[in-house]
């Protein structure tokens, strides 16, 4: 039972990637951390996710002890083979960075399994977060419900926003926000039975604006994603599982869905509207999606939920440790969490509008698929472990020569 | 890969057209191709193969002054003129259920056929052509269109042009050898028949009404295949195609552009197959 009478150090709001990983990592380093979630089933998992996770992603849960469990479980550690017209993208094998691939219904429960077992961290499932306390102009913890409807108080030094891309701990802070549209929307499935060409690799279709990818996972099934423009809302509406699988087998050098058997619901998210929160306040951090709720089309949530996570906690630790205040910890976060991310979604977010590829697309693409030291820059730059100002100036001299190259071959 | 097919003529509406063909010869009921503009018999060799190594008679001949056919005096470049001359071979050819497959202007064309003879209409397949209802014509028919600019424009167009205008408008490029046999059979005089029939077809949707009408209450088997990237049948007409026929199985392909049978040939083929074999 939790105790609502001393203040914790921290009190987070959503046990799910982020939640749990900041939750860990607090917990471990000596600080008492409650995690506030409404779900009551400890096996809760996020339904409407693709379950990819980024290379960028990996060394943070690496570092939460996680990677080795995860590969115990099943998980796959694919490469991306990215298909476009000029031809496919593929980084050198030994140079391709490695994401993860382990279903959410296994991943899920496992973290908060972690973060349970994690001294000084309360797992509190089945409360409700209701309003954010107040202190001396700063967040200072949660009220919340319990299962049985009465209201406490939870006070803490710091309070932590991880509920997501809807986060209501966001809206109650109101920190700024920032969105623009998404002019895509998703539907996915897991199929069983043949897996897909490149398995246990990973498969992206850049159709320019239309997208598609096959994500071979644990326990030998694929999960299927389609994200196309909303013109094609209505052919889903239709007939979910359908529509996907007509995508899917519509698409160049296509994966055998139709050989595959469908195992679970299809199911699709039409609103995919990109949300950049401020991710700090007095008193408060966002992390995980309550932060940065970015394109879907990028596989880079569940990634960026263990990384904004671990940013976040290395942040904060010394104000928590008592060396210095903590807002100076959470401005640290902050301009982190600008400078790690703020490049790669500016991208992102242009491509959601649902316009077709520009030139400068063009050409690297074009590049990428005609030469591997091209191949091997972009694909580091799409697992998201360099950013675009990393990226740009080895990769734009390198197209320009590629495709002239090419353009005088012929 | 493609199955061999053979290629032969017929004598047919006055003139001697190329014929390719597959499958057994004599069956009554037959898999018919209709190519577009600009087009021939060769657009469709190797889902003629197809079909036949399915087991179905499949046959594509060129339509008058397309391919290397050449239109009888007195030849109405018109799409009626064009719908009877489709029904002359098939009559020559002892044909008498057909399942269309149609592309660009073979759209009209066999869907003309297809009001005089919907008894005999046993499936369809709509590859980037249809009922096109409030379709007004892409830029390069209203130049066709145009006197004298029409002509000037069929004058200056050499092979590296057309080459080259083809292409920009497609997503993925077309294959090399299809756009050289294509701009082969670009002559002189498939030229002036281009612009006779663009000229001949003010209102390219103005059927649609009538067609919709006819057929939709029929529910004929049909299959839609669409590129996505079409610069001139935009691909938003792929759904369309349910007012017609109601029960299509509708695909557009993202990756293709108005010739999807040349840029994504195995999942034509494969489209094709599956909907004869559902029939």
């Amino acid at each position: 039972m939790p105790s609502t009478d001393s203040p914790y150090d921290a009190v987070i709001v959503g046990a799910s990637l982020a939640g749990c990983a900041a939750a860990i990592q607090l917990g471990r380093a000596g600080q008492r951390v409650a995690v506030v979630e409404k779900q009551p089933d400890p096996q809760a998992y996020k339904r409407t996710c693709s379950h990819f996770i980024q290379a960028s992603g990996v060394p943070a849960i690496e570092r939460l002890g996680l990677l080795e469990p995860i590969e115990a479980a099943g998980g796959q550690r694919p490469r991306v083979h990215a298909w476009t017209r000029w031809g496919w993208v593929e980084a050198p094998p030994e140079q391709a960075a490695r994401g993860i691939n382990l279903r959410r219904e296994v991943l899920d429960p496992m973290v908060r399994s972690t973060a349970a077992a994690t001294p000084g961290v309360e797992l509190m499932l089945g409360w409700s977060a209701e309003r954010l306390l107040r202190e001396d102009g700063a967040f200072a913890g949660v009220a919340v419900r319990n299962p049985a409807g009465e209201e406490h108080d939870l006070r803490a030094r710091l309070t932590i926003g991880a509920d997501g891309r809807d986060s209501r701990i966001a809206e109650l802070s109101e920190v700024p926000v920032k969105t623009s549209p998404n002019a895509r929307f998703a539907y996915g499935g897991y199929f069983e039975g043949a897996a897909p060409a490149h398995a246990p690799d990973a498969t992206a279709w850049f159709l320019d604006p239309q997208w598609a990818a096959a994500f071979p996972t644990d326990e030998g099934l694929t999960f299927y994603a389609a994200m196309p423009t909303k013109d094609r809302l209505p052919e889903f509406k239709r007939d979910p599982e359908a529509a996907l699988v007509k995508f899917l087998a519509d698409v160049p050098e296509p994966p055998p869905i139709r050989e595959g058997r469908r195992v679970g619901p299809v199911l699709g998210k039409v609103d995919m509207t990109n949300r950049m929160r401020r991710p700090t306040a007095p008193g408060l951090a966002l992390i995980g999606d309550a932060a940065l709720a970015a394109d879907p089309l990028f596989g880079v949530g569940c990634g960026w939920a263990f990384q904004s996570a671990g940013w976040m906690s290395d942040a904060v630790l010394p104000a928590l440790a008592g060396s210095e205040p903590l807002e100076k910890g959470l401005d640290r976060y902050r301009r982190r969490h600008a400078k790690e991310l703020r490049g790669h979604t500016f991208f992102m977010h242009d491509y959601s509008t649902g316009r077709r590829f520009n030139l400068p697309e063009k050409m690297m693409f074009a590049a990428a698929a005609r030469d591997a030291r091209a191949a091997a820059i972009i694909d580091t730059y799409a697992t998201r472990q360099i950013g675009p100002a990393q990226m740009l100036p080895r990769m734009v001299p390198r197209a320009i020569a590629v495709n002239t190259r090419h353009a005088l071959a012929r | 890969m493609s199955a061999a097919v053979e290629r032969t003529t017929l004598l047919a509406g006055g003139t001697r057209t190329r014929l390719v063909q597959a499958g057994p010869t004599d069956a009554a009921e037959a898999v018919v191709f209709v190519h577009g503009n600009p087009g021939s018999a060769d657009d469709w060799v190797r889902l003629v193969g197809a079909a036949g190594a399915a087991g179905h008679r499949a046959l594509a001949f060129d339509l008058p002054d397309f391919g290397e056919t050449i239109a009888p005096d007195g030849f109405e470049h018109t799409p009626f003129g064009y719908a009877e001359f489709v029904a002359e071979a098939l009559e020559e050819l002892g044909v008498e259920r057909v399942q269309l497959v149609l592309h660009d202007f073979g759209g009209p064309i066999g869907l003309i056929w297809a009001m005089a003879h919907p008894d005999a209409l046993a499936g369809i397949v709509l590859i980037d052509t249809g009922v096109l209802p409030g379709y007004s014509w892409h830029s390069l028919a209203r130049i066709w269109r145009t006197p004298v600019l029409g002509e000037l424009f069929q004058a200056i167009t050499n092979r590296s042009g057309y080459r080259f205008a083809l292409n920009r408008n497609e997503p993925r490029g077309l294959p090399r050898e299809f756009v050289e046999t294509m701009y082969d059979h670009y002559d002189r005089r498939t030229r002036r028949a281009v612009l006779k029939l663009y000229r001949a077809t003010p209102d390219p949707g103005g059927m649609s009404e009538n067609l919709i009408g006819l057929l939709a209450p029929r529910d004929v088997p049909a299959l839609v295949v669409w590129g996505e990237h079409d610069a001139y049948l935009p691909a938003s007409y792929a759904a369309e195609q349910r007012q017609a026929f109601p029960s299509a199985d509708v695909h557009v392909l993202p990756a293709s552009g108005h010739w999807p049978f040349a840029d994504a040939p195995e999942t034509v083929e494969r489209l094709l197959v599956e909907f004869l074999s559902r029939n």
